[in-house]
């Protein structure tokens, strides 16, 4: 997957969270290394990196990384900030649950429409202004949480704040500045992986942060809104040391106008049309609706559930809370790797069974949280979830990249704001009403994530099958050349605009499983040199 | 598969526990002896918008009362009146007692001899969050063990007469205003500047 940079759908390839576990460099000979740049990595002639070296902070690759996945874990800190310390924020301002609930979809819908914008910018701009603009900006609107008085100004801000998590956008657009395209897959992957962490470091931190402060002298009612100022000043820290730190290019801060010789090569109206009369791109915008959704509806309900239900203290349910976010570190790789793990066996069957396994079992986990009526089983009941949820984020995007190879970029932006619109919508419907208390709703959640996740059977593709049917025996239709070419009509074939997916429908034929593997190296995958 | 047996064994030690717990029978508020106590909260300096600061409260022991022998102490709560309940599911009245979230607030508590019986009369000086709604004052009479064996409250059984309303504190302050618009100003200025700055030292690279 060599694109340069431009490319319609360049800026989100590597979103997907698979095969990374053993594609920490890349030996293939496709890319031959440049030997005169004085970097401290390996990099291509590209001056991009060919090596992931997780625990450097050389300039410029790897400093980029640290720089980008801590931003956009800020960024999940501030969205979320509120929902831990919510028992405190109720009583003062006096909220309703309908209020709450409300909050906490306002805080997810923001960012549908900033990723949307965020790409525009980072192509105009470059990502790191992009990333150092939305966090230094947003972070008056954390601030702002220490004038709110009613539901109202509540919702408001909530919704204000949760504009910066198209930081996503800036973060996986600037790996891919950084960062060779065979490995960009492990890179991202742990960069979204890390960042969504946030979630769940920001449970831990504020409650703490609260007690702190009230330990100063405070009453509650103000603790809660000067704890507001750490993820405000960690908005600000994060900006500067991007801006004074970061670099657009590994080359430099050259404008990116200056390299950016040509527009993007494909019509955005072209693609725009593959990715919407694609009926896979719709089945994987539920689905992530119901893997993401219910990560984001989770981090914004499960501290006052535990505070509620089982009376713990503050800080006690911010601990358990945040296991759930923090299993992001590992849990969301290793859905990528378990869906990489079934496609060397049984190819993209596998692929799809993995997901369905993977997030059916999370739904039928979140199910049994709803019913725990004790705090041991409950929290047991939580980790699995988790697991099973943010796994399903990973092996989602690890089919992500097969739908299209032209609309890949949209299909991946529209399959991430899929996310937060299926979170948006749980909480609406189960945690914001009377009818249902918060145990009940997120049961009817676990039941809603299982039979939502029922459309995977429905994904067929003619060359490789789906989870019920084997792949058509049909020998034109039945290839991956023709699914893949099918996107582009006779004049731009005549072009040859189409190269690059022929290339691509070479190398996914190993989505045909075992029986089919012809030894071409699968997209994006490294050769397993372990 | 060693994750397997984890998965199992936890699961199995999950249900002990589960099933060690539901060994204790639940108390419940409708076995208790009502109306054991006679309270009355009068709250000082009613006024619209201007808040309650004190409450005057007195409990007595009530000559109807029956359980008085196993009166250990006496606990004074605040609760919630059904107005500021609604749409809250946070300070629902339940019948269990471990599960009832009305009375979350303690006023004060006192250890019990029957020389008490004619009751106490005190101030009380409202908590600075306590949040906004509607309130009456119970008092518990506890035995021995620490459980709650007779009430008493300054309202009706159906909460609806001697109630009073509390304005909270709203948690701002003219500081935190303040500082929070500077640290605002600071990180929208900072980044023009940035940006401004890095424009300019671009072009002076390419005049040259």
């Amino acid at each position: 997957m060599g694109d340069s940079t431009g490319e319609p759908g360049s800026s989100m390839h590597g979103v997907t969270g698979r095969e990374q576990t053993f594609a920490f460099s890349v030996a293939s000979p496709i890319v031959p290394t440049d030997k005169t740049a004085k970097f401290d990595l390996p990099v291509d002639s590209e001056h991009k990196a060919t090596v992931f070296k997780l625990f450097s902070f050389a300039k410029p690759h790897m400093r980029t990384f640290h720089l980008s996945w801590i931003s956009f874990s800020t960024c999940f800190v501030s969205t979320f900030a509120a929902a831990p310390l919510v028992p405190i924020i109720r009583e003062n301002l006096n909220l309703t649950k309908q209020d709450i609930g409300n909050a906490g979809v306002a805080s997810v819908s923001g960012s549908i429409f900033s990723r949307l914008v965020m790409g525009a910018v980072c192509d105009l701009l470059g990502p790191r202004y992009g990333c150092a603009f939305l966090v230094m900006l947003s972070a008056p609107t954390v601030f702002s949480m220490s004038f709110v008085h009613d539901a109202g100004g509540f919702i408001t801000v909530r919704f204000m704040i949760g504009f910066c998590l198209a930081t996503f956008v800036s973060c996986q657009y600037w790996m891919s500045t950084m960062f060779n395209s065979q490995i960009i897959g492990l890179v991202n992957g742990t960069a979204a992986g890390w960042g969504n962490m946030g979630g769940g470091i920001t449970q831990l931190l504020m409650p703490i942060v609260y007690e702190i402060i009230r330990r100063c002298g405070a009453t509650a009612f103000t603790a809660w809104r000067i704890a507001f100022f750490v993820p405000g000043w960690l908005h600000i820290i994060m900006g500067v040391l991007v801006l004074n730190l970061g670099q657009d290019l590994p080359d430099g801060n050259r404008s990116a106008l200056e390299k950016k010789g040509e527009v993007a090569k494909d019509k955005f109206g072209k693609i725009m049309w593959y990715a919407v009369t694609n009926y896979r791109t719709w089945i994987f915008v539920l689905l992530y609706g119901y893997s993401m959704g219910v990560e984001l509806s989770t981090d914004n309900v499960i501290a006052e559930y535990f505070f509620d239900r089982f009376h713990l203290k503050l800080h006690t349910a911010g601990i358990i809370a945040a296991c759930f976010g923090m299993a992001n570190f590992f849990a969301r790789p290793a859905g990528g790797y378990a869906s990489d793990l079934a496609a060397r066996y049984f190819g993209m069957r596998g692929r799809l069974w993995a997901l369905w396994i993977i997030q059916t079992l999370g739904g039928l986990f979140c199910v049994w949280l709803g019913r725990a009526n004790t705090l041991v089983t409950a929290v047991v009941a939580m980790i699995l979830f988790s697991l099973g949820a943010q796994a399903a984020c990973g092996a989602t995007f690890a089919i992500v990249p097969f739908v299209s190879r032209r609309a890949l970029g949209i299909i991946s932006g529209l399959t991430g704001a899929g996310g937060n619109f299926g979170s948006g919508l749980t909480q609406l419907i189960f945690f914001s009403t009377s009818r249902f208390t918060t145990e009940q709703g997120i049961t009817w959640m676990g039941v809603m994530i299982v039979a939502c996740t029922l459309p995977v059977t429905l994904i067929h593709f003619p060359q490789w099958g789906s989870m019920f049917l084997p792949p058509s025996k049909d020998p034109v239709k039945g290839t991956e050349e023709h699914y893949y070419a099918s996107e582009w009509n006779e004049q731009e074939k005549e072009k040859n605009m189409h190269q690059g997916s022929l290339r691509f429908a070479e190398n996914a034929k190993s989505e045909g499983g075992r029986r089919v593997r012809s030894g071409a190296t699968p997209p994006g995958n490294t050769p397993n040199n372990v | 598969m060693a994750i397997h047996k984890i998965l199992f064994a936890s699961l199995l030690i999950c249900l002990l526990i589960q099933s060690s717990h539901a060994a204790t029978k639940e108390r419940l508020f409708s076995d208790l002896e009502k109306s054991a106590l006679e309270d009355t909260a009068t709250p000082s300096r009613v006024g619209e918008g201007v808040g309650v600061d004190k409450l005057s409260i007195t409990w007595k022991v009530s000559s109807t009362a029956t359980k008085e022998p196993e009166f250990k102490a006496i606990k004074v709560k605040l609760c919630y009146a059904p107005a500021s309940q609604v749409d809250r599911p946070w300070r629902k009245t339940e019948n269990e007692l471990f599960k009832d979230k009305s009375c979350p607030h303690k006023i004060s508590s006192w250890s019990y001899d029957p020389a008490m019986k004619a009751g106490q009369s005190f101030d009380y000086t409202l908590e600075r969050d306590i949040p906004t709604g509607t309130y009456f004052v119970r008092a518990y009479a506890v035995d021995t063990k620490d459980h709650e064996v007779a009430f008493g409250q300054s309202t009706n059984e159906d909460k609806t007469t001697n109630i009073f309303s509390v304005q909270a504190i709203s948690g701002r302050h003219k500081s935190l205003d303040i500082a929070s618009v500077c640290f605002s100003v600071f990180s929208v200025v900072a980044l023009l500047v940035f940006f401004v700055n890095e424009k300019r030292k671009a072009k002076i690279e390419q005049s040259k």
